[in-house]
């Protein structure tokens, strides 16, 4: 059974269709590629999927449950987190405090617990520092725990960001544009990272521009192009296919 | 760096323990008075300096408290003790009505709002809503707190009340920082979609803000009451709102130390030179502008970062 199933989604911004009536299936396991020419409308539906946006049309259905239209923390709590593009830190604060952001929803304190701890808010507050440092661990942060995050070079920024989206303990992790402004060395680690994090159980859903990173890395990919899907399949099959040449490279007419 | 600032809050409690000691009449009305602010500012930076959203509006909740507090015991005969958490439950109540709607809003267009609910506030009162307010004059002739049969009439028991208040504010303060919901008001001020996307229902903890910070605004005002044994509407003016809005912002929002000192220099300092009249405004006007100029974060700048030792041991 396919994890999460997008049919038919369109997303319309005043007179422009950003996407049109696209069909998606990501299998649990998978690493799943979107690709497309810039402003191809690949941002547009991570947020449609993780809840920013509102589709005007179709459904997206997690597991079989119909998400669309919920509110991004309804879908997060879910199990669909994200990083952006654009990366999102919480940026005065430490990267451990990012990190523990992440645990926010997996924290079992209650409503109350704001005004008063009881034992069992103390405790779940130290389990949770300790999921931290595992975290941080994992993703060999610790040695910047106590560092605000703007204070960071790029490259630890986005892994900080994956890492407060995998204390989520997420089962569909996105990654928009995660090799964006990534060195060679920062890549492979990335690739490294993503394989790591694929053989936790965790489903990864990415877009890419890097495109030699797109073909080592994903088991399956869709194409987008002006809001519309023009191809899927394998690394290979996506290699081979005419109009994904013509929508990188251009059409031989337009040479003419 | 950790032992002295510990000490230095030990010293500041000692100094609040043993000041009606050393003090009586106008400058223990003075040390009553910035304990009450001291508790509104600190309610306000919840709202304000650490959910990060631009209330303009607080000394609605501050006056609510004292209201129900005055309209319970004048009116109803009920003792002041037993107003108290009518005086902080219908604020917070309220604040959750009032902030629903509204919170949104992005900051400057909050700020309008809740401005504009603080005149529609003091109108209520000065209108003698339902009867109950008793117009531009307020409500005089509120009882002093009794407890086991005991009158608090002295000043000297109402700084101690006061004080009470304020120790409970500052556990409040300190549960949040080490807790779920704290944390959740940081995070939404600094990047509310990162925090949706990572499952913080931005909605409920900014409602939440708003309600703690109008509970605990509310209690300050039973502390208000009882204080002057009367209430009027001129002390809830949104004039007052702006001025805890600039305590937090030159305090230094979320931060403690820095809130308190500027309700000192807010409140306190003011009664320390009255001698020089209005004057006195100019000295202060110019010391919020320098300070905003030079120290943008606030005189004492909050600092992220705190988080369990053994998190960052490897």
């Amino acid at each position: 059974m396919s994890l999460l199933k997008l049919s038919g989604v369109t997303k319309v911004f005043g007179g422009l269709t950003a996407v049109n009536r696209l069909d998606m299936e990501i299998s649990e396991g998978q690493i799943f590629g979107v690709i497309g020419p810039n402003g191809a409308g690949k941002t547009t539906v991570f947020n449609c999927i993780t809840g920013i946006y509102t589709p005007e049309g179709g459904k997206i259905s997690w597991e079989g449950e119909d998400i669309t239209g919920l509110q991004p923390h309804q879908i997060a709590t879910r199990g669909v987190v994200r990083t952006f593009q654009t990366i999102r830190l919480f940026s005065k604060m430490s990267v451990a405090e990012n990190v523990m952001s992440g645990r926010h929803f997996r924290s079992k304190q209650k409503w109350w617990n704001t005004i008063f701890h009881t034992p069992k808010s103390y405790k779940d507050e130290i389990a949770n520092w300790q999921h931290v440092k595992e975290n941080l661990k994992y993703f060999d942060l610790i040695d910047y725990a106590s560092h605000p995050t703007n204070s960071l070079p790029y490259g630890i920024q986005r892994k900080v960001e994956i890492a407060r989206a995998m204390a989520t303990e997420p089962r569909l992790l996105i990654l928009d544009e995660p090799a964006a402004g990534l060195n060679d060395s920062e890549t492979l680690a990335l690739v490294e990272l993503i394989y790591g994090i694929r053989k936790q159980g965790v489903t990864v859903l990415l877009i890419e521009h890097d495109m030699d990173l797109v073909m080592e890395l994903t088991d399956y990919i869709t194409v987008i192009n002006f809001g519309e899907k023009i191809a899927e399949g394998t690394p290979s099959e996506i290699q081979k296919n005419p109009q994904v040449i013509e929508a990188y490279l251009g059409s031989e007419e337009d040479d003419d | 760096m950790k032992n002295t600032k510990n000490l230095l809050f030990i010293l500041f409690f000692a100094c609040l323990i043993i000041y009606p000691f050393v003090t009586e009449g106008r400058w223990l009305a003075v040390g009553i008075t910035f304990l009450i602010f001291s508790i509104v500012a600190l309610s306000e930076d919840i709202v304000l300096g650490r959910a990060g959203m631009f209330d303009m509006g607080h000394a609605i909740y501050f006056g609510m408290g004292a209201y129900i507090c005055g309209i319970l015991n004048y009116h109803y005969g009920l003792p002041i003790f037993a107003t108290i958490p009518f005086a902080i439950i219908i604020p917070a109540l309220i604040g959750i009505c009032l902030a629903a709607p509204i919170v949104h809003l992005r900051g400057d267009y909050l700020l309008v709002t809740t401005l504009g609910l603080n005149m529609v506030f003091l109108q209520v009162l000065e209108n003698d809503a339902f009867g109950l307010t008793g117009g531009p004059n307020g409500i005089f002739g509120i009882d002093s707190p009794s407890i086991f049969g005991f009158q608090l009439m002295s000043q000297t028991s109402i700084y101690y009340m006061a004080f009470i208040f304020f120790i409970i504010t500052l556990l409040i303060i300190k549960n949040l920082e080490h807790g779920k919901a704290g944390r959740a008001f940081h995070y939404l001020s600094q990047d509310p979609i990162a925090s949706q996307s990572i499952g913080i229902n931005v909605r409920f903890y900014r409602i939440l803000a708003f309600a703690l910070g109008a509970g605990i605004a509310g209690a300050a005002g039973v502390l208000f009451a009882i204080q002057y044994g009367a209430i009027s509407p001129e002390a809830f003016t949104f004039k007052e709102s702006v001025l805890f809005f600039a305590i937090v912002l030159v305090g230094g929002p979320s931060s403690i130390p820095g809130i308190l000192i500027g309700t000192f220099v807010m409140f306190v300092l003011p009664e320390v030179f009255r001698q020089f009249d209005t004057a006195r405004y100019l000295v202060f006007g110019l010391a919020m502008i320098f300070a905003m100029v030079l120290r943008p974060n606030g005189i004492l700048p909050f600092k992220f970062g705190k988080f369990p030792k053994f998190v960052r041991e490897k």
